[in-house]
């Protein structure tokens, strides 16, 4: 659903070029103009250019985009095979830093995560360079590339990371001390609640609760969820929650709510832990506000990014698409997360709040486990 | 110290390596030997050797045992995965044959063009879902992935190919109801 501006940037990302000649103007003026949230006024319509369409559709919209139809990529596709090195690199107070995939070619390295970056094949990395980075990390499958860290514990090391093809999974699992972690960056559409199901069954048969003992809690990492799919997300929370739980509404331009309960069916009813940060965002904050105002699951780490809207993708004539922003979504409080994003109930912030390790430590702490 | 005094020292330390051999072989030698022929130790050192070279027989068994216990079970990951291919292959047939009954449908109906771009929409969307499904299999074979993240990454991506086998099911039942 987005990508936060100056925050997580893909080191893998594909650059668009938006090139916005031929974008058909007057159709994309129809469509903001009958069924955007906040629709523009006429005069701001007529203003829409194609050599500055990007810039007027986010004075608009901050969620809108023009999306030529060769760039177009369905959410519902799931992620895309890219070449590598099976990390995304996010800037943190100035420095960046490496957020690695578990299976990918910087975990197989050996490159622990969050590590800083201090330079890529000799050239030092600078404060602000996060696309310059992105740029330096790109290239052929089987090349190698020699990456100059900081870890998270303060050494210096230096390693070589072949680009590889990777997909990035749905959801991944880290093994920390203290127990597993689940991470889930994206809620993709039929992927990420059937992969967060699997994970957890598999993980409950490898490590089944000892007698006498209540069940250890779940920790679901969403530092990295930037959003995705809502109804994957909105599935996903249903999960955890009884039937007919009032899950969100969705609030439309003429103040129409649709609301989403919570289905019958198979429930997990372990206890839960989610990592927020900065970087949680959208579909990723209402699956957590689902969970944190249903009391069913405590949030850690640091206040959420705060966007509770809803985008949707409307076809052009030519193919192309036009990305904006048809509806708020409120929390089963009634309340939006928009602007002011979620208050964990443990706030865990600093250096603490980039080492897995000792998130996990503190949150089990906190909970008294 | 006379270099008659070191000869004597070292006649002692000599003589004092004969009378201190224990029964590990180990701190045998030369020395240890002639003293265990002279005292039938000599053949509980052949038995030691010979017990511990059982030993390490039986260790070496154990290890090529587990050994031959992680291929099998590599080999029978594999197949599970060369199965899932095979599973993954036959639905990919299912959806092309959806694909083609959708576009006659779309040819033959002019009516309810909205629910036929939907169902069409989602028909590409599964054939993506699917063909994710096969790259992220082969990709599994050549991971270097351990058993154990293997049959976890392998168990979600079965979880997930059930939805996309219910979401088929549904538009098959989509499909009919429009050509009825």
């Amino acid at each position: 659903m987005k990508r936060r501006g100056a925050g997580l940037a893909g080191a893998m990302i594909i650059l668009c070029a938006w090139a916005a000649w031929g974008a058909p103007l007057d159709e994309i003026r129809r469509i903001l103009r009958d069924r955007a949230l906040h629709p523009p006024g006429e005069p701001v319509l007529s203003a829409l250019q194609e050599t500055t369409l990007k810039r007027d559709l986010k004075d608009i919209d901050p969620y809108a985009r023009y999306i030529p139809a060769r760039d177009y990529r369905s959410p519902a596709w799931g992620s895309d095979v890219r070449v590598g090195i099976g990390a995304e690199l996010m800037e943190r107070d100035g420095n960046v830093l490496l957020s690695v995939y578990s299976g990918g070619a910087a975990y197989k390295a050996g490159i622990p995560d969050r590590s800083r970056l201090l330079a890529v094949d000799g050239q030092p990395v600078k404060s602000g360079d996060i696309q310059v980075v992105a740029d330096l990390l790109r290239g052929k499958e089987g090349e190698p590339v020699r990456l100059r860290t900081l870890t998270p514990e303060g050494r210096k090391r230096t390693f070589q990371v072949s680009r590889v093809s990777f997909r990035a999974p749905a959801v991944e699992t880290i093994e920390v001390k203290g127990g597993p972690v689940i991470r889930i960056r994206q809620f993709q559409s039929g992927l990420t609640r059937s992969a967060l199901r699997a994970t957890m069954e598999f993980l409950l048969q490898r490590r089944p609760p000892g007698p006498g003992t209540g069940p250890k809690p779940f920790v679901l990492d969403l530092r990295d969820a930037t959003g995705g799919d809502l109804y994957e997300a909105l599935d996903t929370a249903s999960m955890f929650l009884a039937p007919a739980t009032l899950l969100g509404t969705m609030v439309d331009r003429d103040g129409n709510r649709r609301k989403f309960v919570s289905p019958a069916g198979e429930k997990k009813t372990m206890p839960l832990v989610l990592i927020i940060g900065p970087d949680t965002a959208s579909a990723a904050e209402i699956f957590a506000g689902a969970l944190q105002q249903n009391n069913r699951a405590v949030l850690v780490g640091e206040q959420s990014y705060g966007k509770c809207s809803s985008q949707t993708d409307v076809h052009l004539s030519d193919g192309s698409v036009l990305r904006f922003t048809n509806s708020e979504v409120l929390l089963p409080d009634g309340s939006s997360c928009s602007g002011q994003g979620l208050a964990p109930d443990h706030e865990i912030p600093g250096t603490a709040f980039l080492s897995l390790p000792e998130l996990v430590s503190r949150a089990c702490a906190a909970l008294g486990n | 110290m006379s270099p008659k005094q070191i000869t004597i020292a070292a006649l002692v330390l000599l003589l004092s390596g004969c009378v201190t051999g224990g029964d590990d072989p180990r701190q045998g030698g030369f020395f240890g030997g002639v003293s265990g022929l002279s005292s039938g130790r000599y053949e509980d050192r052949v038995k030691e050797r010979e017990a511990r070279l059982e030993q390490l027989r039986a260790t070496q068994r154990g290890l090529d045992a587990e050994k031959g216990s992680l291929d099998a079970n590599r080999s029978a990951a594999l197949a599970r995965v060369d199965a899932d291919r095979n599973r993954v292959a036959a639905m990919q047939s299912e959806i092309a044959a959806l694909e083609q009954n959708t576009r006659t449908l779309t040819a033959r109906q002019g009516a309810d063009q909205k629910r036929v771009q939907d169902l069409q929409q989602r028909v590409a969307e599964l054939k993506a879902g699917m063909r994710n499904q096969a790259s992220s299999l082969d990709a599994l074979e050549g991971s270097g992935l351990g058993d154990s993240d293997m049959d976890l990454r392998r168990k979600q991506l079965e979880a997930q190919r059930n939805g996309l086998r219910r979401e088929y099911e549904l538009l098959m039942q989509m499909q009919m109801e429009l050509a009825q």
